[in-house]
């Protein structure tokens, strides 16, 4: 059932990523191929009474512009939450109805670059305009309570255990405070991107997804033409994050575009364009309210949402599946609200909800241990559960209490004195030093994985899955190496092709449990096929000595796999481009992995600048497959928080809509200077349960509970608690 | 009720008001010797080009290049789109995420923000260039493998290109100073820890080498 630990390789596409030899989307620059871009509206809501492409169309150069009079017939792909396969369900360019500011009107494909950016300029559009609303503060009538809205149940149920409300009423010490935070961006450092070419009616699309196979489905659907005539290829993926989950609105037009011309066409969203081409993180509110004895048992927890989606689409929000599980309260309920805004549709972004839902929750129990006067690790280790207290179902593996104990160990905290301002370096800065836990769902999905080896000592491996800097192409090399003995860099990866295998969408840090123990069975059955081509005589012969010694060139298995308790049924779905995963809950348990988190702080006295010298993240995300690029993941996520609690926000504009600062100069990013050390260390046990391989997931509980340190260190370094994020120097004045 | 209003579908919706590249290439387009065609043209002419082309003689990693250029051209769009030397990266188009840092004359440049006719009588260097003719890898490449200097390697290529001119100006002498010198390429993926001890291994070995 359990392997033993993996050893520290490097990464195996690095080789390439050094040498600026791996290929995305974009770089595709094969001579003949037209440029197109794109051009977007004004307003922040309304419709198109008129547009002037005349201009775009006489400049020399320019081979083809589209509006929606070209595009009203195409066929809706749907939304990847309501059954489909967008980002949303509005697909640019086939109505003249404008919903929010930003949306792409105008599609100009041209000889040149240059030439498709001047004509792009050159569209003049007349709008008939409507009032639009971006924030929280909404009228009635656009908010929407979850529980009420036609989204499926029980998935998108509040959380209800116990009895709350009467419990924390009784409690003799109570925290009620309310949490916010702003829009925040995915900015990928590689742009959407699609090269789309038709060859005899078939369309094949390069294109940095994250989802392939819902990329080749519903453009298919678009189009109005069978997924067989579509292949989406998408082996590297400049950065992911969430944005690049579903069918973007870009891909289509590409495709249009190059069926009517007969040339191959490449569309690139320009970084300003993608702050309203793709979704984002939704801006949210949280209102905690936590009850506990004077002891410091939490008896009771409320945890009220309100969250932003858009006027054409409901963005479920599930923060209480998080909250509700990390610490053992036994009364939880939670309410969770969408507010509908005039903005694309929000979505995903790593740790969708559970940055923000474990902000506030692990903000409000800092509070709380300054309202016992307890130590903070104390008291989560005192409320620590082996039982998941929303189902009663046992958990998969939890050693959250370990993770606490070793970063603890790790960062010294004992040395922390307790009261607020309390600790100064040399210089005068104050220090602070803060702790926060992280939890995040260990899913899983079903996988068509195949193997071939040959007998020259290589190997052919495809399962379902992107590689988007994770490293899972290390993952299934190391996995895949001990298992058949073969050196990974004799084992060739076929991973992100339609062609292969059927393509799962990569999300929800489900990716390494999914394809691994997929690859691994595939490795299994190999052997065991292998050993039936030289009855007896296999043992102690490498797969390329067995095919020599029966004559063969080679061989090819294939398996599939689904979540433990998955119905037969979540086949059809893979192979249809939906999204089929399990977790948390299983049929006989629940799975989470978690983290915890120790940050300093050192803000100056004066300019009240905060400076993050030091974190220690201590994870469980089960087995370790690569340790190195599982060290860099968690090294990412700790950067994504401190970003997340820092810089990134995205500035609304409530005259015209749309987001103001949409560039990488005003949307502050993390950059090197704003990043100390991080020291990452892993319990690196495997689950006994939830797969053989013994794989949690990593990729998104790496950042999750990073805010909240970092808030519950700027209170102890200053005194001030500070509740919406990002924190700014003006917070502390 | 519905107002009516007339403006320019924004291309760019956030920078409406800044000067086009054209605007900003009249300046820099008089400076340059335009060498006339000579030799056969490489890469791909397009037909787009009007009476505004201009021909360049550039020089990439030691190769001449004969080519005729719409001038607003940048210098990233030259080598991505016709010279196929695709490492160097579009990350912002605006010089603000160092994605497309490349080299003119040994020193970092972004070269989204260069006009390739800028490039004219001047040496450019890309990644592509950066290991040796043998195939073995330059030391800051070597550096960011053994570090783990990367993630998802589309920020790489600037960041490799900057590392090595962070070093050859001097400014690699510290982990402070190398943060502070580096800050111009961002890493969505967060790999600045490994970028930093990347660094840090590479400067001695790029002085003893």
């Amino acid at each position: 059932m359990t392997t033993n630990t993996f050893p520290d390789v490097a990464r195996i596409d690095a080789h390439d990523k050094v040498r600026g030899a791996t290929r995305y989307a974009s770089d595709d620059s094969r001579p003949g191929m037209l440029h197109a871009t794109l051009a977007c509206a004004t307003i922040g809501r309304g419709s198109i009474q008129s547009i002037d492409t005349s201009a775009a169309r006489a400049l020399r150069g320019v081979r083809l512009v589209l509006t929606h009079a070209e595009l009203s017939r195409l066929q809706p792909a749907g939304f990847l939450l309501a059954g489909g396969y967008g980002v949303q369900s509005l697909q640019p360019l086939t109505s003249p109805n404008i919903a929010y500011f930003g949306q792409p009107i105008a599609l100009v494909v041209a000889e040149t670059l240059e030439v498709a950016l001047q004509a792009a300029a050159l569209i003049r559009t007349a709008y008939a305009v409507e009032p639009h609303q971006m924030g929280l503060d909404a009228p009635e009538a656009d908010i929407v309570a979850q529980q009420e809205s036609p989204l499926p149940k029980p998935m998108f149920e509040d959380v209800h255990v116990g009895d709350a409300d009467a419990v924390f009423a009784q409690a003799a010490v109570q925290i009620d405070a309310t949490y916010a935070s702003a829009v925040q961006h995915h900015n990928p450092m590689e742009l959407l991107a699609t090269v789309a070419e038709w060859s005899e009616g078939r369309l094949t699309i390069h294109e940095g997804t994250q989802n392939a196979e819902g990329v080749r489905h519903g453009v298919a659907r678009q189009l109005g033409i069978p997924a067989e005539q579509v292949r989406v290829i998408s082996p590297q993926v400049g950065g992911g994050f969430g944005q690049k989950n579903s069918l973007q609105g870009q891909t289509v037009l590409a495709a249009f575009a190059a069926r009517a011309l007969g040339h191959s066409v490449k569309l690139v969203v320009r970084r300003s364009q993608l702050f309203h081409a793709s979704s984002f993180r939704a801006a949210t509110r949280h209102r905690i309210r936590l009850g506990a004895d004077h002891g410091g048992t939490m008896l009771a927890a409320i945890h009220e949402t309100d969250a932003q989606t858009s006027r054409h689409d409901l963005f479920p929000s599930v923060n209480a599946e998080v909250s509700a599980r990390l610490h053992g309260i036994a009364n939880f309920r939670a309410r969770e609200r969408l507010v509908r805004t005039d903005t694309q549709t929000p979505g995903y972004m790593r740790a969708p909800f559970e940055h923000m839902a474990c902000f506030a929750f692990e903000s409000a129990v800092d509070e709380l241990a300054q309202a016992l006067g307890q130590d903070p690790v104390a008291l989560r280790l005192a409320n620590d559960t082996q039982r998941d207290p929303v189902t009663g179902k046992p958990l998969s593996s939890r050693h959250l209490a370990e993770c606490l104990r070793r970063g603890a160990a790790r960062f010294g905290w004992a040395r922390r004195s307790m009261a607020p301002g309390s600790m100064q370096d040399a210089e005068g800065q104050l220090i602070g030093w803060g702790v926060a836990a992280g939890a995040y769902k260990a899913a899983t999905a079903p996988a068509v994985a195949r193997l071939r080896v040959y007998d020259d000592g290589t190997a052919l491996a495809s399962v379902g899955v992107h590689e988007m800097g994770q490293g899972i192409r290390t993952a299934l090399a190391a996995a895949l190496s001990r298992k058949l003995g073969i050196e990974p860099d004799q084992i060739t990866l076929d991973i992100g092709d339609t062609n292969s295998t059927p393509q799962h969408i990569t999300v929800g840090s489900w990716g390494t449990a999914t394809a691994v123990p997929a690859a691994v069975e595939a490795a299994d059955a190999m052997l065991s096929a292998l050993a039936e081509l030289l009855p007896g005589d296999a043992a102690g012969r490498s797969p390329a000595e067995i095919l020599r010694a029966a004559g063969r060139r080679s061989l090819d298995v294939a398996i599939r796999r689904k979540a433990p308790g998955q119905p037969d049924a979540v086949f059809t779905r893979l192979a249809t481009g939906l999204p089929a995963p399990l977790g948390p809950n299983y049929p006989d348990f629940v799975s989470f992995s978690y983290i915890a988190h120790f940050v300093e702080v050192r803000v100056e006295p004066t300019t009240r600048r905060i400076r993050v010298p030091r974190v220690v993240s201590v994870a469980d995300c089960g087995r370790v497959i690569s340790p190195r690029t599982a060290a860099s993941q968690v090294r990412g996520g700790v950067v994504w928080g401190i970003g997340a609690a820092l810089r990134e926000a995205s500035e609304v504009d409530p005259r015209y809509g749309g987001f103001l600062n949409a560039d990488l100069a005003d949307y502050v990013l993390p950059v090197n200077a704003d990043i100390g050390d991080i020291e990452v260390e892993f319990i690196d046990r495997a689950d006994p349960l939830v797969n053989a391989m013994g794989i949690k997931g990593l990729g998104e509980v790496a950042m999750v509970g990073v805010a909240a340190a970092i808030a519950n260190a700027v209170h102890h370094a200053t005194g001030i608690r500070l509740r919406d994020l990002p924190i700014r120097i003006e917070h502390l004045m | 009720m519905h107002d009516t209003i007339h403006h320019a579908a924004a291309t760019d919706p956030a920078k409406q008001l800044q000067p086009t590249r054209r605007g900003i290439m009249i300046g820099a387009v008089a400076a340059p010797i335009i060498i006339g065609a000579a030799g056969e043209a490489s890469g791909q002419a397009p037909g787009a080009l009007g009476a505004d082309a201009v021909a360049v003689r550039i020089s990439v990693n030691g190769t001449q290049h004969d080519l005729l250029l719409d001038p607003r051209t940048s210098l990233l769009d030259l080598l991505r789109e016709r010279l196929d030397l695709t490492g160097a990266k579009k990350g912002c188009d605006h010089g603000q995420c160092g994605a497309c840092t490349v080299h003119l004359d040994g020193a970092r440049v972004a070269s989204c923000l260069t006009m390739a006719v800028q490039a004219v009588g001047r040496r450019v260097g890309t990644i592509e260039g950066v290991s040796a003719a043998t195939g073995a890898l330059h030391p800051m490449q070597q550096a960011f493998i053994d570090h783990d200097a990367l993630q998802c390697g589309y920020c790489t290529p600037g960041q490799i290109m900057a590392a090595i001119a962070c070093v050859q100006e001097g400014h690699a002498t510290s982990p402070e100073q190398i943060r502070e010198y580096m800050s111009g390429n961002i890493c969505r993926c967060g790999a600045y820890v490994g970028i930093v001890a990347a660094i840090a291994d590479a400067a001695p070995k790029m002085q003893a080498g």
